[in-house]
Formats: structure tokens, C-alpha cells, sequence
């Protein structure tokens, strides 16, 4: 995916110029860029009149941010306790062999990032893996390798 | 004002004062580690927990964080009830967990008997108690320059980005607040650095000793109507002075014992 670092002011303009917005910034930013650059932050403190030290907070304390580089696409497998029962590990495993990646790292194509979360809220459909915003259920071992494959 | 009974005295209070600041009044001994008295009540240690009643409560029982909790009419607080002093025991066996080497913890640990953690203690503790009083200290003082970051057991204290803060003046501020001494500065000559980022300490007229960086003295020359000349001189009328005029939230000479 392109960084277009340009577009950080247009994604600030989109809100009222003041604290209030800066969740909603830092969202819009996050699905942006995938991940917030240093820039962005430094942009949106001065542009809110955020001191640039809550800014930080605020990017470091929610799960929805971060601030590394992810990939295009965000593999989440669910290790919440009914996932885990039905076999999470497993499913874990296999897209670490299949990505060549460790869960928490991206591949060096930045085409996938790989991620384990606590229990989202789907455990009838368990095992369960993310990709972005988009749920699959039942996974097998067998064939959640399809899930990244490179088409 | 507003009488309530502690520890079975009756006392009177002014309206709108928090527990914490009557029972301590009375000279009573609550421990309290996020308190500080530049900056709000915060809520964060829990160790200040006292329990409250009322007549009219039917033998009800709450327990309160009494830094937080306003003064009411006909309330009857206990400071060092069993049950009190087993919900501080229990937090301390927490901050034990989390400190077990610093002093202040273990001090107060072994006021409630307690000399270890009966949790697996961090592999590699430090002291910061996680109170944030340099953090708002920080905010009161107007720079804002660090902050609480993470969260959960990854939750610490840092500047933005973990670099030099852009908005770090050098006041010390946090570290001289730090109840555990875990922030720490260094000056050498006329330089310093706290949080990773050097400034230059102006020097006194009279005595050639460093006094303040340049970059408070420009803040506080900017923002608190201070005079150009004040920072030239170091003596003890100056620093009353400066004092007053900042709310006594630090004290400006390096001269002068922190702690
Ligand atoms: S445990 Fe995976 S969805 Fe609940
Ligand atoms: S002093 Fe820390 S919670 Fe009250």
C-alpha cells in the first residue's frame, strides 16, 4: 500500500479543530495508512491543540492503533477461550508456516501481518480468523492456508 | 461546613473538602502514594481506602478511596478497621509484586506485615509506582511533555515516541514530585538532562552557580510576567518570590535540596 503522507491534513480537516476529535482522527488515519505514522501524530497534536505526550497516549493505549507498519492485510486469529478449545493453536501454527512470520509480525512484502486476539465476540463460529474486518468461521487446518494465499 | 465522625471524633468540615485532607488533619496516618498536593486527586493507588457509614445506612458499608470522596454531613469513617487494613494488605501485596525493591513499598508493606509478595514478582522491577504525579505535574506545570503510555502491564511513563519530549522545559518538576525517586537527572557544569534530552542551565550573577535552564526561564520570563533580569541572581527572597508566583509546584534552584 502507498503512504501518501500528503493526505494527513485532509484527514485532520475532516473534524472540528479540537481535542474532542482525536480518536476519531486517529481512526480515520489508522485505516488510512494502516498503521500511524510519526508525522500524523505530530500533525494532528499541533492541529487539535493536543500536547503531542497525550496524543502518544491515547495511540499506544487502544488495540485499534498502532504504530508499526502493518500489512495490506490483517490476519487475526482468535485465541479467546472457545477458539482455543476448538484448536487456535493449530490454525496459529499453520498460518505461521504459511506466512513464514511469527504472530505480531508482518511479512517482508508487507502484505500480511499476523495476530492473535482475545475472544471476539463470535465463539459459536469458533475457530475464528480476521482477515481485516472480514470473519471466517469453522477454520480447519487444512485449508486456512487458502486465507493468504497470494492469488 | 459539615461535621462528620472519624475514627469515632467528631469533626467538622468544610464543604466540598475530600476525606483524605480532614483525616490527615487529625493527624492520622492513611497511606496515600498518588496523592500530591500540587495537582488533583487521582484515585489511582487505592491504598487511602477507608470505610464509611451512616446511621441511616441499615448497618451498610462502603469503602471509599477518601482522596476522592467529599466531606458529608453525619458521615462515620474508619480508617484502620481489620477489614480496611486487609483490602491495603491485599494492594500491597500488589505494589510488591510490581516493586519489590523499592524502599518506599517495602516500608510500607511492612507496616501491614507484609515482607514479600505471595505473587510472582516482576523479573526486572523498577520503582515507578505508576502513581502519574509526574505526569500531571507535568500537566499543571503547562508543558505537558510526558505521559502515562500503554496500558496493563506494559503501562508505563515516557515521552512521546520514547525520544528527547519536544515540549520538556528541564524544571524537574517530575522528578522532584517522583515519591519513589524514579525519575532521575543529571547536571554537570552548567548542563542537564532529564528524559534523554540536554539543556543549558543559566548561570547566577553573584555566585556563578546554575540556576535554571534557559528554556524554563523563557517560559516563565513569557508566561508568568517574570522579569527578564530574575534568573541572574540566585538568593532565597528570588525563589520565595518565584514560588508564590508558580503555585509552589517546584522549586527553580539546583542549590536547593530536592527532597
Ligand atoms: S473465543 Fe474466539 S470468538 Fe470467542
Ligand atoms: S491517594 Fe492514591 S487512591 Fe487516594
Amino acid at each position: 500500500m502507498k503512504h501518501d503522507l500528503a493526505k494527513i491534513p485532509e484527514i485532520i480537516g475532516r473534524y472540528p479543530q479540537q481535542e474532542s476529535s482525536l480518536i476519531m482522527v486517529l481512526q480515520d488515519i489508522q485505516k488510512e495508512f494502516n498503521y500511524l505514522p510519526c508525522e500524523a501524530l505530530e500533525q494532528t497534536a499541533e492541529a487539535l491543540h493536543v500536547p503531542l505526550s497525550k496524543v502518544f497516549s491515547v495511540s499506544t493505549f487502544y488495540n485499534a492503533f498502532s504504530l508499526t507498519k502493518k500489512g495490506d492485510v490483517v490476519v487475526r486469529v482468535c485465541i479467546g477461550t472457545a477458539c482455543h478449545i476448538r484448536g487456535a493453536r493449530q490454525i496459529q501454527e499453520q498460518l505461521e508456516t504459511a506466512l513464514k512470520i511469527q504472530a505480531g509480525e508482518t511479512t517482508r512484502d508487507e502484505k500480511f501481518t499476523l495476530e492473535v486476539v482475545g475472544c471476539v465476540g463470535a465463539c459459536a463460529m469458533a475457530p475464528v480468523v480476521l482477515t481485516n474486518e472480514q470473519y471466517h468461521a469453522q477454520c480447519k487446518v487444512h485449508t486456512v492456508k487458502k486465507l493468504v494465499s497470494k492469488r | 461546613m459539615v461535621s462528620l465522625t472519624i475514627n469515632g471524633k467528631v469533626v467538622r468540615a468544610e464543604e466540598g473538602e475530600y476525606l483524605l485532607a480532614v483525616i490527615r488533619r487529625m493527624g492520622i496516618d492513611v497511606p496515600a502514594l498518588c496523592q500530591h498536593e500540587a495537582v488533583e486527586p487521582y484515585g489511582g493507588c487505592r491504598l487511602c481506602m477507608v470505610e464509611i457509614t451512616k446511621d441511616s445506612w441499615d448497618g451498610w458499608k462502603k469503602y471509599v478511596t477518601s482522596c476522592l470522596y467529599p466531606v458529608e454531613q453525619d458521615l462515620i469513617v474508619t480508617t484502620h478497621s481489620d477489614k480496611v487494613n486487609d483490602l491495603r494488605r491485599g494492594i500491597l501485596d500488589l505494589f510488591l509484586a510490581r516493586n519489590p525493591e523499592t524502599p518506599l513499598i517495602q516500608k510500607l508493606a511492612a507496616d501491614y506485615g507484609l515482607t514479600r509478595t505471595s505473587y510472582e514478582a516482576i523479573p526486572e522491577p523498577n520503582d515507578c509506582i505508576l502513581c502519574s504525579i509526574c505526569t500531571r505535574v507535568c500537566d499543571a506545570m503547562g508543558f505537558s511533555a510526558i505521559s502515562m503510555v500503554n496500558r496493563g502491564h506494559g503501562k508505563e511513563v515516557a515521552p512521546p515516541l520514547h525520544q528527547a519530549p519536544p515540549d520538556c522545559v528541564g524544571c524537574l518538576a517530575c522528578a522532584q514530585a517522583c515519591p519513589t525517586n524514579y525519575i532521575t537527572y543529571e547536571d554537570v557544569g552548567n548542563r542537564r538532562t532529564i528524559w534523554n534530552k540536554q539543556f543549558e542551565l543559566l548561570v547566577c550573577d553573584k555566585t556563578g552557580r546554575p540556576t535554571i535552564t534557559k528554556e524554563f526561564a523563557d517560559y516563565l520570563i513569557k508566561n508568568r510576567e517574570i522579569p527578564e533580569d530574575y534568573f541572574r541572581i540566585d538568593d532565597a527572597s528570588h525563589r520565595e518570590e518565584l514560588a508564590d508566583k508558580m503555585g509552589r509546584i517546584t522549586r527553580w534552584s539546583v542549590t536547593e535540596e530536592a527532597k
